[in-house]
């Protein structure tokens, strides 16, 4: 129990750290935001005077001229609170960011965190069958192919998907965005159909390019627990081959790779901006690029808290996975 | 590649760019057809005021047909439509809010009337009287009466923040009101200058939405999600990835828009809008697309694009005295005389940007006011390697004492890159050893707005329809700023009284004083070097004629063609029509 609770306190005190942090960084980037927004105003030989942006700005709930104590405090307390508030930025300029956040959240979480899980899956099922028959056809052959896929970079295993199966008018795939234009999202067969379409190419560039470092991993950690003597001991024991793989190795050596599964899944929010570039897919990483190209305060700053409290809850929660798995922690604790 | 990205924030604020292609290799226009070039460019108004009453509309076409907008915004859309939004209001304005009066920048501010039938100015431009056309219907239904336009500007009179053009402050405009179908506004000043602004650009918005409820207490961040407007489209629906516009069923010019509907997907970035440009997906670009003449041209025999020039792209020297070499005439005329430009324009800018000159005059959309004699016997128009070393010999560099310079510029604009390593090369021979800093663009803007460099690539200012609005930017006193203080375009902080006089001189002046005054104004840049301008910055703008026909072209320029122009997109659709429709 009280391994749980130093958790919890250090949860706590991280995640006031990290939000300090979040606040202080992006207003330490060089340039602010009426400069950011100048740009937007200049038009058709128009120019605007910096007490025409600061209004401007200050009609949107940023004043610049509040001090940085007080900004600090009213942001801890709004991200506490979820009141957000309103984009600053160039070319979302007024909307709430709630809103910025769940138009784009939920296709990050569907494209990425799918592929992220299925990635994590997959290459330690992999992981697992090549470590256990070591030297074999399939330890011969699938590792060494997604080691070379996981070192080529993403945006040219996607660029390549695009030019054999999204180019032309008769291309099986569509090269952009996460649905086709024109089309009314609902529950229908035939939106979720055209969703799945849109997510294949994007995602199986991600796939191909992220299992290669979950089956590294997972075989060689089978191959030294394989070494260890509760092993031998299970096999003098008589059980059946399949119990010792999974019941006796694969769940300690499952272990480390445990907490690097949390803290990518953690990143899933971050986005992937290149899967976004590429494929025109509207997620959270190109928001975060966005936002701080245009220094937009408060929309970079929520960005930035989730991404750290995802992280630290799914730390958190890989300790507590650990703390079951691994009775050694509970002995410990 | 990113350079784009310079282009794409200019669509969202629709940074104007005009006339006719400075490019040879373009367009063939091949919109054969009775096509619109009756209608909209040929009413202009006379000198003296009044804009004669026709309806602008193009010739007749049968209704029907798609057109799909490839334009990067670099985010999904927000669905927030508010006029005065300055993220937003090029998606609203043109395509459901209209102006008074279109102004076309391409045509030296060739008139075209909307909202206003006509109107007159007060001898001494001191005043302006619109006649608001009968028989207009808010998309709701509703008619728009000359209520709705003193409404409009008296909301943005009250709230300073919704005054995007500074009309209260800046251009002087005290009273406007409404009676019967006329509305009168009163400036403090000779406004004729403004003309472009408060007639051209304003949107005007019903009163009977924006004085209640939300609209009314916030308009200057009010969503505005369902626009409710006197143009041609009307938003059904908005999607993050993708806005749909439908004709309004009650636009007041007969018949039009002849197109139904308009697709503008939101793209992140410029490797699927360019794709989908070249494969066809996508029938309206403005787009920059690397190697366009393989990588969008060649793919369709009905692919054409043209690229007219607007504003400058120059070298922004800085003339504060602290910065010695810079602030010293010899240096300044020694860049000037050394520079090849049309070599930068073909190395820098594969030649879609052409060269630019001395005068500051953009070619060849302003001709009409380009005093080529005088560039001539300044010596600037041809490059010359000996006058520059001399020049730079007077200054005291030298071989012995060479010249070190840096200069600033935007990290990922390659073609400006591509631009500033030719510089380095041709200033090199006269013996300036040229540092090239590339800066993320927020930090470039702080330095450039600052006064905190030597030599600045840039500026992206915008135009208008003469070459008095960008060079007023650029040269005006009142632009600049102490350094340390950010100077709102006057970045190389030029101070002039003669100039600024001659500035002030403009709006009072009739045509030919005005095209005198940009003359004497030129004389100033040839003699001064305030600033050295190296290429012309251009608009993009790609067209597909497979079944869209009446686009503007450079032989028939009735509009700036790009589609984050606005006003001038509402033009565009209006003479668009779909052959498929007309079967």
């Amino acid at each position: 129990m009280r391994f749980l609770l130093r958790r919890l306190g250090f949860f706590v005190l991280t995640l006031w750290a990290a939000m300090t942090l979040n606040f202080f960084i992006p207003r330490m980037m060089p340039g602010n935001p009426a400069q950011a927004i100048k740009a937007q105003l200049n038009h058709s030989g128009h120019i605007a005077s910096p007490a025409q942006l600061n209004a401007l700005l200050a009609s949107y709930g940023f004043d610049p001229h509040a001090g940085l104590l007080g900004q600090y405090l009213t942001y801890l307390k709004d991200m506490v609170t979820f009141d957000w508030g309103v984009s600053i930025g160039g070319s979302s300029l007024g909307t709430p960011v709630r809103k910025l956040i769940a138009q784009a959240l939920p296709w990050t979480l569907g494209l990425v965190g799918t592929t992220t899980v299925m990635a994590f899956l997959l290459g330690t099922l992999i992981g697992i069958v090549a470590g256990w028959r070591r030297g074999g056809l399939i330890d011969g052959v699938v590792p060494p192919v997604f080691v070379v896929t996981s070192a080529l970079p993403y945006f040219l295993v996607a660029l390549v998907a695009i030019a054999l199966l999204a180019n032309g008018p008769h291309a099986p795939f569509p090269n952009d965005q996460n649905y086709d234009i024109g089309l009314q999202p609902s529950w229908s067969g035939q939106f979720i159909g055209n969703v799945l379409k849109h997510a294949v190419l994007p995602a199986a560039s991600i796939l191909i390019t992220a299992i290669g470092g979950w089956i590294l991993t997972m075989r060689n950690n089978m191959i030294s627990t394989l070494g260890e003597d509760y092993v031998r001991m299970a096999r003098a024991k008589g059980l059946s081959n399949r119990r010792i793989m999974f019941g006796y190795t694969a769940r300690n050596a499952f272990l480390p790779n445990l907490s690097g599964f949390a803290m990518s899944l953690g990143f899933v929010v971050a986005g992937t901006i290149l899967v976004e570039y590429v494929f025109n897919y509207p997620g959270l990483g190109h928001m975060f690029y966005v936002a701080t190209a245009s220094i937009d305060y408060p929309l970079l700053q929520v960005l930035f808290m989730l991404v750290t409290v995802t992280v630290l809850v799914c730390v958190l929660l890989c300790d507590f996975a650990v703390f079951l798995l691994d009775p050694r922690a509970r002995a410990k604790g | 590649m990113r350079r784009m990205k310079g282009a794409a924030i200019a669509v969202s604020v629709g940074l104007l760019a005009a006339a006719c292609g400075g490019s040879s290799h373009n367009s063939s226009n091949n919109t054969g057809s009775s096509s619109p070039t009756g209608g909209a460019s040929g009413t202009v108004a006379s000198p003296n005021g009044s804009a004669s009453g026709g309806s602008g509309a193009p010739a007749s076409h049968k209704q029907g047909g798609t057109v799909t907008i490839s334009n990067e915004a670099g985010q999904n859309w927000t669905c927030q439509f508010n006029p005065f939004n300055p993220a937003v209001n090029s998606l609203s304005v043109g395509f459901v809010y209209e102006p008074l009066v279109y102004v076309n920048s391409l045509k030296a501010g060739a008139e075209t009337p909307m909202l206003a039938s006509s109107y007159k100015w007060s001898d001494d431009k001191k005043s302006i009287t619109f006649t608001i056309r009968d028989g207009v219907k808010w998309n709701d239904g509703q008619p728009m009466t000359a209520d709705d336009v003193a409404f409009t500007f008296n909301l943005i009179k009250q709230k300073p923040s919704l005054d995007l053009y500074s009309l209260f402050t800046g251009a002087g405009l005290q009273t406007v009101t409404a009676s019967g179908n006329q509305v009168t506004m009163t400036f403090s000043d000779n406004a004729q200058t403004y003309f472009y602004l408060f007639a051209g650009q304003v949107g005007i918005v019903p009163k009977h939405i924006w004085s209640t409820g939300d609209a009314a207490a916030k308009p200057d961040t009010w969503e505005d999600p369902n626009p409710v407007g006197t143009g041609p489209f009307m938003v059904n629906p908005c999607k993050p990835n993708n806005i749909t516009y439908t004709a309004n069923p009650n636009f007041w010019m007969p018949g039009e828009p002849f197109i139904k509907t308009v697709q503008y997907p939101a793209y992140l970035d410029n490797g699927p809008a360019n794709l989908d440009l070249a494969n066809g997906k996508a029938q309206w670009g403005g787009q920059y697309i690397p190697n366009i003449d393989a990588a969008y041209k060649a793919k369709n025999k009905d692919n054409n694009y043209w690229f007219p020039p607007m504003t400058n792209v120059a070298l922004i020297p800085n003339l504060d005295p602290s910065h010695k070499a810079t602030s010293t005439l010899a240096v300044r005329q020694a860049i000037a005389a050394a520079l090849d430009r049309e070599k930068i324009s073909q190395l820098g800018e594969s030649g879609y940007q052409p060269a630019a000159n001395q005068t500051g005059i953009v070619t060849p959309t302003f001709n009409k006011y380009f005093d080529s004699a005088a560039l001539a016997s300044s010596g600037y128009d041809k490059p010359n390697v000996d006058k520059a070393k001399q020049l730079l010999a007077s200054a005291g560099y030298g071989p012995d004492k060479p010249l070190k310079l840096s200069v600033i510029t935007v990290s990922g604009y390659t073609d400006w890159d591509a631009s500033l390593a030719v510089i380095k090369d041709q200033l090199k021979a006269i013996g300036i050893d040229l540092t090239i800093q590339d800066l993320e663009g927020q930090t470039y803007d702080d330095k450039l707005f600052k006064g905190n460099f030597d030599l600045a690539y840039g500026p992206q200012l915008s135009g208008g329809p003469s070459p008095y609005y960008e060079l007023r930017q650029l040269l005006y006193s009142k632009n600049s700023a102490p350094i340390g203080t950010d100077a709102s375009t006057n970045y190389e902080r030029y101070i002039n009284a003669d100039v600024d006089k001659l500035f002030d001189q403009y709006a009072t002046a009739d045509d030919a004083g005005q095209v005198s005054i940009i003359k004497q104004i030129e004389a100033h840049m040839i003699s001064d070097v305030p600033f050295i301008p190296t290429t012309e910055s251009v608009d993009w703008y790609q067209y597909n004629t497979t079944d869209l026909q009446g686009w503007p072209t450079k032989d028939d320029a009735y509009a700036q063609p790009a589609p984050w122009n606005y006003p001038d997109d509402e033009q565009v659709l209006l003479h668009l029509y779909s052959k498929s429709a007309q079967k």
